[in-house]
């Protein structure tokens, strides 16, 4: 197969558009999620400040190779997921490198950074990071079923695993969309979404407010850098699979902000308004609630 | 030829002439004993020669010039030559091993056991019904007279319980003797059987008489309880006598009886004859008394030879073949066993374990439950498959079940008692051996083997033991002296010229597998150059389960398929018992295992339809009604081995418990012939329906949920090599699900599994091997922190847990693309939502492996460990680089798969243009992916490693910890219970109800058989009412029914 | 007469039996078995009988032609005497064995010798 270099710029053009939007919906929906609690919020730009500071950092110890490859995978892990999907519908350009792999090595990507952010957070040495790593694969073995369920329906629906053609066959107007043909799907797939999106109720993982905990504890400077821009890049990328699967996908880049955002929204909209579950009663919460949607979906294709 | 009738004058007079001798000529008396027997013994197999290389006719011998109504005859043909040599070499073998006892007792017991070799003989020759009767009692004198000889002084109680009931058996015995006389004018057998029209009727009670009366001396349940003491108490080589002589000759007797019966009367021969064999089979398991065991069993085996003689008439002209096979097989294991109890002072089952200084002897166990069992390549195994054929060709199933039932109790309790042997402490008495003893055990251990290459010849299938996978894994057996790194070359050397000779007689599928076999066994011997000694009894075993497994892909017909299936199990049982602590798990490994073997070998039965030759590819050709059953036995015999769901207790601890080289080779190998043992019954059987249900829907269920439970129970293991046991299970799920969706790609996606389940788990479980070796423990919460101290066991496990856990770029990757490709294809929806719920716990144990194993804390007495040994380390390097290759280029090994399962399933192949993989719904490309995430990820940890290139490392405490450092590795290593919240969740479906299920099972049968055992009371009293009572009974049910 | 011999000798046989199981002495049992063994001989000989014809002889007065019509059935009084013979050396026999078991136990109650079992 002749492979066209150009697709190499061009894909790390698309990386450079979504890291600065993803700094920017980071910080605006913390903004947002601020105001809610009565709070100002930080400001817009404060992510560009963070990241400057800690990659100008330099940090004098290390855990040995190992520990480096938590962030190392955690960053793979999204940059890959965002390049084997295409961004922007109908544009060569913005297809990135989806020629790889299909919707499933998507899916399957996703854990890519999952997994090796245990490895590394492990080798830290430091329990909180395991306490986190337990917590966070608990919960991701059941919240990530009804995502899978729904792409299965979707699969299904349009028997096709190619990202491209289910967005090809949803064009045509708003009631194309999955949204509409398939909407139960739809419905397990956005419950799915709030429990990967770190926030309420299905933050304990992090838990962010509190003591420090979960697989970052031990990393800091241009360590916490690197999944400070994974933190940018990663949840926009999961973002563009929901769009293209279930949204309509976007065919120039406003319609892409714009559906980022809305979706976006969406846990934040659900995070503030709901406090925490431990780790067993979301397990339970994903099981009752989400995978019988999952499975309805399948059923009703 | 010396007429046959020398035989009894020989012994007669021998004994006559042991009168004359003074008391003190004890060694003369000896002589002349052992020459009468070895005279007895010429005789017989001079006519079994005669018979056999001649082909010479059965001769009449004719007393005092008569013949037969006006004299009594015997007659000497093939059978009866045969059953006198076994009779006449019991003797002889069983005077030998008495040398001392017969010495210091002197000339009458010479004479006793010479008038008893005598009678048996005279059962066996004569042809006249009151001559038989004469030898009858003539027997009983002799029997009751050599119990005496045991030094247990119990021996004489049972002696008189023996004599009460021998004297209730005459009286029955002659009122039906001089009934059918009166009946039909003659005493002769064979004109009785000529004029007998009223005997055949089924409904005479002078025939019903005769019979029951030799039956009972058949020990029939439950009028046996004075054979179980006699057995208990009397001198072992006498016991040998009891059980292979005395059975062997009123078998016959029996068959004498059938004779002028007739047909009508075979089933009541075959329901005394299986209620006796399911019934002591069942009774012998809660039994410690060696000897009383093993009365057990041979009172099991003969009801089994009684049921084969009822059912003579479907057997037609493999009638002998069958009984002879069973008889024969029972009769030399027994009198070996017996003997062998002579050389064990205790009589506990465990004081076996004495025999552990002695290989040769174990070799001789290990033979002797062979036979027992019915294992290739023994001659109950050709018995039984021929007996199974038959009668599932004629439709008689339940008699079927009902053998293999109590087959299956029978080799339970018996393999049991092998554990004992290797795993407990041996006593402090040794074996008493002395060469007078040992001849006789090694005489039946030869003659086992050359009657299992006698019945593999008259089989009419291809002979075992001419099977060259087979020979080269018996050969191991002389080469045990060698020290084992020698021993491993050769097998090394052996499997794969094997493979270089045979490769092009493979079809694409079958290349698969024998290269998993013949060429993946190798790799994992390589870790076998760590064992030092000469590691003895692991070869033959190691062998002998690759020459099952290679048979098993070679394997044209049903014959030699089964036969290589019973061959890999037992050689994988051996293996699976070196492990310390595995002999309970071992144990539950051989009972489903044999207990799925018969189930094989029931559907094999059914299949055939009687037919000698089945091919399995004929299995095509079957229809409904049959068609379903048949499918179903065998799939459960096959998923005992993939360990579905409900059949898997056994794995966790088989594969756990194993020797660190011996648990790939179970897991990543053997586990195969389950596998493929479906891919052969459903590329042949393909869809079948059941009451409308389609089975290989059920099929998907269970494979699913093989998945899940499996995944389940992996994350809350402690034990790393357990952990990886279950995880087996899980994978074998996957896999049993891709066939069952019979279509293209999910029988590429079971082919993925195949293979990438043997790279991964073999180099998981070395790995976990290596670190449990270095570290003395397998439980994960004592080690932490291991990485930088074996660094290479580290990378192959986070290789390995990568493709186990299907994350792009490796191999696993393609199993999960297959997969979702496959289910797209399928209209079936439910099952996947379970296997979609699995696939992500794998996640949770896989990091829970190499978190807990090597990162994490470094517990203060691993500071100073080193890297796994470098043989262990070798293999796992080897599939690091198989799995890189194979992540690439996945179209290597199944390209060429692909396009011969078209054949099969027409659509849905795959594309493979270039590097891209692409099916109808989507499309891969290994290569790309493989650069893409290559080039992400080194940039990025190039950057760190520049960035950091200063910096210092860490010391182990140096961490932020609530403001304080820790100290203690244990208390900081977050470990044990890794999931509890998992636990907290989900915990409820990882209840360990299928072992409660099995365990009650099991304890259900012992306590039935406990409870019921109690009906032999000791009281002599009570036997002779049993045996009244018996008989009436079955009078009863008899002309009732 | 045949048929009163032969009801005789069941009813022996049965007494025979009655007797082995309810009595729990070894020598008493001995003895019932003789009874039946008696009982046994007895019906074999009624079996052979044939009414209005003579021993099987041969002698002057039964003559080897006429014999086949004159005498009765030869073979079940032979196997009566084999019988008869037999039974004399398994009772031999199971005497010897209580005088062991006597010397062992002191006693000659069956109840007694239940070592073995199960």
């Amino acid at each position: 197969m002749e492979f066209d270099w150009m697709k190499i710029p061009y894909a790390l053009l698309t990386l450079f558009i979504v890291v600065n939007y993803g700094f920017l919906l980071n910080a605006l929906i913390q903004k947002i999620a601020a105001r809610v609690g009565r709070r100002y919020g930080i400001p817009i730009w404060q992510n560009y400040v963070d990241l400057i500071k800690n990659y100008g950092l330099r940090s004098s110890i290390t855990h040995g190779a190992m520990f480096y490859l938590g962030p190392v995978f955690r960053l793979s892990g999204g940059v890959g997921l965002l390049l084997f999907v295409p961004a922007i519908y109908g544009s060569y350009m913005f297809s990135n490198l989806s020629f790889a792999g299909d919707l499933i090595l998507a899916l399957y990507f996703i854990f890519f950074g999952t997994l090796g952010m245990a490895l590394g957070a492990g080798e830290s040495g430091h329990p909180y990071a395991a306490i986190g790593v337990s917590r966070g694969l608990s919960q991701v073995t059941t919240s990530e079923l009804p995502l899978a369920l729904a792409v299965f329906s979707v699969a299904l629906q349009y028997q096709t695993l190619s990202v491209t053609e289910i967005v090809a066959a949803q064009q045509g107007g708003i009631l194309n969309w999955t949204l509409f043909t398939n909407p139960v799907a739809v419905a397990a797939a956005m419950l799915s979404f709030l429990g990967s999106m770190m926030r309420p109720p299905f933050d304990v993982v992090l838990a962010p407010q509190e003591i420090p905990i979960g697989p970052p504890t031990e990393y800091h400077s241009s360590y916490l850098a690197l999944m400070q821009t994974n933190r940018a890049i990663f949840p926009v990328a999961k973002i563009v699979i929901y769009m293209n699967l279930f949204f309509g996908g976007a065919s120039d880049w406003p319609t892409f902000f714009l559906k980022v955002f809305l979706i976006y929204l969406w846990s934040a909209f659900v995070g503030v308004v709901f406090p925490r579950f431990r780790v067993e009663q979301s397990i339970r919460w994903f099981l009752i609630w989400a995978v019988p949607l999952g499975i309805l979906s399948i059923l009703m294709v | 030829m010396v007429s046959a009738l020398y035989i009894l004058i020989a012994a007669l007079g021998a004994a006559f002439f042991l009168g004359f001798l003074k008391d003190g000529m004890r060694a003369t008396a000896y002589a002349l004993t052992l020459a009468a027997l070895v005279f007895m013994n010429f005789i017989s197999a001079g006519w079994v020669w005669v018979f056999v290389v001649d082909g010479a006719a059965p001769v009449e011998i004719l007393t005092s010039g008569f013949p037969p109504p006006f004299a009594i005859n015997l007659r000497m043909g093939l059978t009866e030559a045969a059953l006198t040599l076994l009779v006449n070499l019991s003797g002889l073998l069983s005077a030998l091993y008495l040398k001392d006892v017969l010495l210091a007792l002197g000339r009458r017991s010479m004479a006793v056991l010479l008038i008893a070799v005598m009678a048996l003989c005279g059962i066996i020759l004569t042809r006249d019904i009151f001559n038989l009767f004469v030898f009858f009692e003539l027997a009983a004198i002799a029997t009751a007279g050599l119990i005496l000889l045991s030094e247990d002084k119990r021996a004489l109680s049972a002696g008189f319980k023996y004599m009460i009931v021998a004297q209730a058996i005459s009286v029955l015995l002659l009122i039906g003797i001089i009934f059918s006389y009166h009946a039909t004018g003659t005493l002769n057998i064979d004109g009785m059987a000529e004029a007998s029209t009223e005997l055949k009727t089924g409904a005479s009670i002078a025939f019903f008489l005769m019979f029951i009366a030799v039956v009972a001396e058949l020990k029939p349940f439950p009028a046996n309880g004075w054979a179980l003491d006699i057995y208990e108490s009397a001198h072992p080589a006498f016991s040998a006598i009891f059980s292979a002589a005395s059975g062997a000759a009123f078998l016959f007797a029996a068959d004498k009886l059938l004779h002028i019966g007739g047909a009508a009367w075979f089933p009541l021969a075959t329901g005394i004859g299986i209620v006796t064999f399911v019934a002591a089979n069942l009774l012998a398991l809660p039994q410690t008394n060696d000897r009383r065991l093993l009365g057990y069993s041979s009172i099991a085996q003969t009801g089994l030879v009684l049921a084969v003689l009822g059912q003579q008439d479907i057997l037609g002209d493999r009638y002998l073949f069958v009984a002879g096979g069973l008889l024969f097989a029972h009769s030399i294991a027994k009198a070996g066993l017996y003997w062998l109890s002579g050389l064990i002072a205790g009589r506990e089952l465990p004081d076996w374990a004495a025999l552990r200084s002695r290989p040769l002897l174990i070799f001789a166990f290990v033979t002797f439950i062979a036979m027992l069992s019915g294992l290739p390549p023994f001659p109950g195994f050709y018995a039984k498959w021929e007996l199974a054929r038959l009668l599932a060709g004629e439709g008689r199933i339940a008699l079927l079940a009902l053998i293999l039932f109590g087959a299956l109790l029978e080799a339970g309790y018996l393999f049991r008692w092998f554990g004992y042997i290797i795993k407990r402490e041996q006593p402090a008495q040794r074996v008493a051996c002395t060469p007078h003893k040992l001849a006789p055990v090694i005489a039946a251990v030869v003659a086992g083997w050359a009657l299992g290459y006698l019945w593999g010849d008259l089989s009419g299938h291809a002979n075992l033991l001419l099977a060259v996978p087979l020979l080269f894994a018996l050969s191991f057996l002389l080469l045990e002296w060698l020290p084992a790194w020698i021993k491993n070359t050769l097998a090394i050397a052996g499997m794969v010229a094997f493979f270089v000779l045979t490769y092009a007689e493979y079809d694409p599928l079958r290349l698969i597998f024998s290269v998993i076999i013949l060429i993946g066994g190798p790799i994992i011997f390589l870790a076998s150059y760590h064992e030092h000694g000469r590691r003895i009894g692991f070869y033959p075993a190691a062998m002998l389960m690759y020459a099952g497994l290679t048979l098993l892909i070679r394997a044209n017909d049903s014959f030699g398929f089964f036969a290589a299936w019973e061959m890999l199990t037992v050689g994988s049982y051996f293996l699976i018992l070196r492990g310390k602590h595995s002999e309970p798990h071992a144990l539950s490994y051989i009972i489903f295992s044999l207990g799925g073997a018969f189930m094989i070998l029931a559907g094999f039965a059914l299949a055939a339809q009687g037919a000698p030759q089945f091919d399995l590819a004929s299995l095509s050709l079957l229809t409904q009604p049959l068609a379903p059953w048949v499918f179903i036995l065998l799939a459960l015999g096959f998923m005992t081995k993939t360990a579905a769901i409900g059949l898997h207790i056994w794995l966790p601890g088989a594969h756990g418990e194993a020797e660190t080289d011996v648990s790939p080779m179970v897991s990543g190998i053997l586990l195969k012939a389950g596998l493929f043992g479906l891919i052969v019954l459903l590329m042949t059987m393909g869809k079948q329906q059941l009451y409308g249900i389609e089975l290989t829907h059920v099929l998907l269920w269970i494979g699913a949920l093989s998945a899940l439970l499996g995944n389940l129970m992996a994350i809350f293991e402690e034990d790393a090599k357990r952990l990886l046991a279950y995880s087996s299970i899980g994978q074998m799920g996957y896999a049993v699900f891709g066939l069952a969706l019979m279509n293209h790609l999910g029988w590429l996606m079971a082919l993925m599994f195949v293979i990438n389940h043997y790279i991964y788990k073999s180099m998981l479980f070395l790995s976990a091997g290596g670190v449990a070796k270095r570290t003395g423990t397998r439980d994960m919460y004592r080690m932490g922190g291991l990485i930088t101290l074996m660094p290479l066991s580290f990378i192959a496990t986070l290789i390995g847990i990568i493709a186990v856990s299907g994350v792009p770029p490796l191999s696993g990757f393609g199993g999960r693309w297959i997969f979702y490709n496959a289910i797209l294809s399928s209209d079936v929806r439910l099952p996947m939502v379970i296997l979609f719920f699995a696939g992500p716990i794998a996640f949770l144990y896989l990091f829970r492996l190499i978190h807990t194993i090597f990162l994490g804390q470094l517990k203060d007495e691993h500071r100073k460990l080193k890297e796994a040994p470098f043989w262990i380390i070798l293999p796992q390097m080897i599939f690091v680089v198989l799995l890189l290759v194979f992540a690439v280029a996945p179209g290597l090994a199944l390209r060429r798969v692909d396009t011969y399962l078209n054949q099969f399933f027409p659509e849905g192949g795959l594309n493979w243009a270039g590097t891209t993989i692409s099916s109808n719904y989507g499309y891969w490309n290994p290569v790309a992916i493989m650069i893409t995430v290559c080039v992400i990820f080194g940039s990025l940890f190039a950057w760190l490693l520049f960035v950091n290139r200063k910096a210092q490392k860490v010391k182990q405490f140096n961490i932020v910890f609530a403001g304080e450092r820790p100290y203690r590795p244990e208390t900081t290593h977050f470990a044990w219970n890794f999931f509890a919240p998992y636990r907290k969740a989900l915990g409820f479906m990882v209840q360990p109800f299928v072992t409660r299920f099995w365990s009650g099972l099991t304890d259900l049968l012992h306590a039935a058989a406990d409870l019921s055992r109690r009906l032999y009371n000791g009281n002599g009293q009570t036997y002779a009412f049993h045996f009244i009572a018996f008989v009436v009974v079955v009078y009863f049910l008899w002309t009732g029914v | 007469m045949v048929y009163i011999a032969m009801a005789t000798g069941f009813l022996l046989i049965l007494i025979g039996f009655y007797g082995a199981l309810t009595n729990r002495n070894l020598l008493r049992m001995i003895v019932a078995f003789s009874i039946a063994d008696t009982g046994i001989n007895l019906v074999i000989i009624s079996v052979g009988y044939l009414p209005g014809r003579t021993a099987p002889i041969l002698d002057t007065t039964v003559t080897a032609a006429a014999a086949a019509a004159r005498i009765i059935d030869p073979v079940p009084q032979a196997l009566v005497l084999t019988a008869i013979v037999i039974g004399v050396g398994v009772t031999a026999l199971m005497l010897a064995y209580t005088l062991k078991l006597y010397e062992k136990k002191r006693t000659l109650d069956i109840a007694k010798f239940t070592e073995l079992k199960w």
